[in-house]
């Protein structure tokens, strides 16, 4: 093979010198080897930070914790940490502690905190801001607080535990605090416990919520969650009846129906009026092109032992009733939805009837005035809670100022025949309940929304919980 | 194209077919034989490929393959001191650096010919000091097509001479860094870095054992995050051994020495220190940070004049830009060169004065180590499956020279000593049965 002499090296050398430069070969050669397989493996291997994801939600009226409605319960679950999550397929998890467990010995439940947390603005998160977030809780008028509250007897701060002392071993106890209610709140109310805090807000437009950089489940991929008020462009998350988009977006079945009822705070409201009233509500919906579900009992009408047939009267006798009443309408802020349309009916029907929207914060302001008699309200429910407990707290949360002794006899008796393990008497007494506020005549049941989430395809891994909250924390921008 | 696919198949499925003991193989082994032989008698010759010329079907690929199988052998020959002189190989031509040619003994001259249906494999060996050529062999084999393909397209060779697994570790969850140190005992201690403890090590056989650990206590600003990455170096200065350690998930790193039989915390740094190196006869500490509680560093990085433990002054920052990892090559105490993966996944390398060399266009993975100014090790761009490519770093630019299948993610890779033989940790991340287990590997070069 070899048929000379080798040539001398510096010729060899002067050979190279012609050629490409050394660099300019070795990105070439390098290109021809790794393009084959860069070409067949396309992913790459750390999911990228960055970006912002639009959704759109009501507007709110504050940051302070409301989640009456499907809305808040999204908007406030960015800004607030929850004490524990709960996954659709039933498993729990926290981000805030370490260590959980109950001492049976001293029947205790031991929540040991995560170290060095911080608020958003920097500030400690600490055992005592969850011991104030529990008490704040269980302070407020829910029924997810009043059954907790049965337990505990006591809260204690020790170092970076929580000790609730219980009344009682209950296994419960854990599957109990991870309502959406339950979450981290500061004694400053500028510092946000969520894995977003609030950064610019264009009233009626926009909020800009900013990735928390302590945020205690680890920072979101996500630098920015904008949300939108209005209707100018097609957001990445949003809420909306089933099966209404398919292509480009995900759909979650959130789980979620929202009861809208029509409320008589004062007993001195005539029957004809309320049913006047009713039936104009009704023929709104008709009107509107049925937007809603109809809705005939208090929870669900797939769940419920009993159905509720308020018998609506002729659109003249409706007209003659209410044509002489002045009748302020209070709506709550979380059904804002309905704003434009019932306005322009209301206009349409020439009734004297004035619409006011109020946050549900002011709205136990309200119930001492006597003034105010017609509220339209809504209540927010997830389909896999039992009956008994949704009976329980439209009861609890939505009777108002007209709870009295005989509901409370009826909610002990609700109580006591839940441990009897017979579901006969249960829905009897879910039935019993149901009747007797109806006939009491100061709730209606009017529609019923059904929710779906969905998600646009370039907005990966994003979760849906138990309550049907999208949880943002690892959702990144796809590559596609 | 079509022809190809199957066998591109057969590679991925059957990874230990990729391999076999092939036409090629037993070609370069009776080259390699041949030289053997030939420096049987004699001690410390110095001996490399010095020119390797094409003319038979295969491709700069194969060539690449065969030329890696060669001087796998040749430096895995007692009697030699094999140099590797190859830069490149572009239209089927070996590119070598033939500066280093007047420290040579004896060169080799290669060159592969088509000869009908049989690829034939010409060796000559040239003696610098007689000038004329010593030894000629020539042999040829059958290689048949399709391991022509195969060598043909697959992109790198590897040998068990090269780079290979020696040492597999389970670690639990969030391991960050692996180094190690040979204590004034002559006992070499692993130190497995985890966000809130160290926990060292010794070897016993193949097998780890936990000797100690303690606690590491971070303080506010602390950022949690979703993935933990840190660094981790070991070093002694005035006869004292000094640790530092950093994270994404804090400003600052921490600096501890090793004082009565416990690690004392003694300053913090605004940088995580990856390695030292000697300016100006002074010892630095060389880094980056971390963009808080994400997995990239920001677009800095730091050189710290290191005089005392104490003392944290006199940092000097230098703009680069962001990087899912980097890391910087010291030869003799000197920097070397600074390797980046940038957020596109983009290899850069920076020389020792920080001009960049002409950036790669292919995509890498996201983790890198630098081996002594010797190797480069890089993970793959893919997901559930990896692989580490080893790049020889000798000559200062980057070569393509071994490759290995890493089941998992590859986590971190850090240049590291396991039982005397020089290497790297390559930690990776198991999810094929749904829960997620951390392996902790180490490559190294058996016969180094």
């Amino acid at each position: 093979m070899i048929k000379r002499k080798l040539p001398a090296q510096p010729v060899w050398i002067r050979t190279l010198e012609n050629k490409l430069s050394a660099q300019k070969m070795k990105t070439i050669y390098f290109k021809v080897l790794t393009l084959p397989l860069a070409c067949l493996l396309v992913f790459a291997i750390k999911p990228d930070y960055g970006g912002q994801i639009s959704i759109k939600l009501n507007e709110p009226t504050s940051f302070t914790l409301n989640t009456a409605n499907y809305s808040n319960l999204i908007l406030y679950s960015l800004i607030y940490e929850n004490f524990f999550y709960l996954k659709k397929n039933g498993a729990m998890f926290t981000h805030i502690f370490k260590d959980y467990h109950v001492d049976a010995g001293s029947k205790t439940l031991i929540l040991t905190v995560k170290d060095n947390l911080s608020f958003s603005n920097g500030k400690p998160l600490t055992a005592k801001n969850i011991q104030l977030s529990l008490r704040m809780f269980l302070a407020s008028n829910l029924f997810a607080a009043s059954q907790l509250n049965k337990l505990i007897k006591n809260i204690r701060v020790a170092a970076n535990q929580v000790l609730i002392e219980l009344l009682a071993d209950n296994p419960d106890i854990i599957a109990m605090m991870t309502v959406p209610e339950l979450v981290v709140l500061a004694e400053n109310e500028q510092s946000f416990s969520g894995p977003f805090y609030p950064d610019q807000w264009e009233k009626n437009k926009l909020l800009t919520l900013k990735a928390n950089p302590f945020y205690a489940g680890g920072r979101t991929y996500l630098d920015a969650v904008k949300i939108t008020f209005t209707d100018e462009s097609i957001p990445d998350v949003f809420l909306s009846s089933p099966k209404a988009f398919k292509t480009n977006f995900q759909e979650f079945d959130s789980g979620i129906y929202q009861n809208v009822y029509l409320c008589f705070l004062q007993g001195d409201v005539g029957q004809n009026t309320k049913i006047a009233l009713y039936t104009l509500l009704k023929k709104f919906n008709e009107t509107t092109g049925s937007k809603y579900s109809e809705l005939h009992t208090l929870t669900s009408d797939e769940e419920s032992p009993v159905s509720i047939q308020i018998k609506t009267i002729s659109r003249q006798r409706t007209a003659s009733i209410l044509k002489s009443s002045d009748i302020k309408l209070y709506i709550l802020a979380s059904l804002s939805y309905l704003e434009k349309d019932l306005t322009a009916f209301l206009k349409n029907s020439n009734l004297k009837i004035e619409t006011l929207f109020i946050d549900d914060s002011q709205m136990m302001n309200f119930l001492n005035s006597t003034a105010v008699k017609y509220v339209l309200i809504d209540k927010i429910f997830q389909i896999k809670v039992p009956v008994e407990e949704k009976i329980s707290r439209i009861l609890k949360e939505s009777s108002f100022n007209q709870f009295n002794v005989k509901y409370l006899r009826m909610l002990g008796e609700l109580n006591e025949v839940k441990y009897s393990n017979s579901q006969e008497l249960l829905m009897e007494q879910v039935a019993r309940i149901s009747e007797a506020i109806i006939n009491d005549g100061f709730i209606f049941p009017l529609f019923q929304k059904k929710y779906s989430l969905y998600v646009r395809n370039a907005c990966q891994a994003m979760e849906v919980d138990y309550y049907g909250r999208p949880l943002f924390q690892k959702a990144h921008i796809g590559h596609d | 194209m079509k022809k190809v696919i199957p066998h591109l198949l057969i590679l991925f499925l059957y990874p230990c077919f990729i391999f076999p003991q092939s036409s090629a193989e037993s070609l370069v082994q009776e080259a390699a034989d041949t030289v053997q032989v030939f420096f049987k008698d004699k001690t410390a010759v110095r001996v490399a490929v010095v020119q390797f010329e094409n003319y038979s079907e295969l491709t700069d690929l194969a060539m690449q393959k065969i030329y890696q199988l060669l001087a796998a052998r040749l430096e895995n020959n007692q009697g030699i001191q094999a140099s590797d002189l190859l830069l490149n190989f572009v239209n089927g031509r070996g590119e070598f650096n033939l500066s280093k040619v007047n420290e040579l003994d004896y060169l080799i001259y290669l060159k592969l010919i088509q000869n009908k249906s049989k690829t034939g494999l010409g060796m000559a060996i040239f003696s610098r000091w007689q000038d004329k050529l010593v030894s000629i062999k020539y042999t040829e084999k059958n290689i048949s097509q399709s391991e022509m393909e195969l060598l043909n397209v697959n992109n790198f060779a590897f040998s068990e001479m090269g780079f290979s697994k020696l040492a597999d570790f389970e670690s639990k969850n969030n391991l960050l860094d692996v180094q190690s140190v040979c204590g004034p005992d002559g006992i070499t201690r692993y130190f497995f870095y985890y966000p809130d403890e160290i926990i060292i090590y010794l070897a016993r056989g193949d097998r780890l054992e936990k000797q100690s650990s303690f606690i590491l206590t971070w303080t506010r600003p602390f950022y949690p995050v979703l993935h933990f990455q840190g660094k981790l170096l070991l070093f002694t200065f005035n006869q004292e051994l000094v640790m530092t350690v950093g994270g994404n998930f804090s400003p600052y790193a921490q600096v501890l020495i090793f004082r009565d039989n416990q690690w004392l915390p003694t300053a913090k740094i605004g940088f995580i220190p990856f390695k030292q190196l000697m300016f100006n006869q002074n010892l630095y500490l060389v880094g980056a940070i971390y963009d808080e509680g994400k997995n990239y560093f920001k677009d800095k990085i730091f050189f710290m004049p290191f005089t005392d433990p104490a003392v944290h002054s006199g940092i000097v920052e230098k703009k680069i830009f962001p990087a899912y990892d980097m890391d910087f090559s010291i030869q003799d105490g000197q920097l070397q060169g600074i390797h980046v993966i940038d957020r596109n996944y983009f290899y850069h390398l920076l020389t020792a004065d920080f001009s960049e060399e002409t950036p790669e266009q292919v995509q890498k993975g996201a983790s890198l180590s630098a081996s002594n100014g010797q190797w480069l090790a890089v993970s793959d761009y893919s997901r559930q499956t990896d692989q580490i490519f080893f790049y020889d770093i000798k000559a200062g630019g980057q070569r393509p020279a071994y490759t290995g299948r890493v089941a998992g993610e590859i986590e971190f890779i850090s240049a590291g000593i396991w039982q005397k033989i020089n290497g790297f940790w390559v930690c990776s991340r198991l999810t094929q049965d749904g829960y997620g287990r951390s392996i902790v590997q180490f490559w190294g070069k058996r016969h180094d």
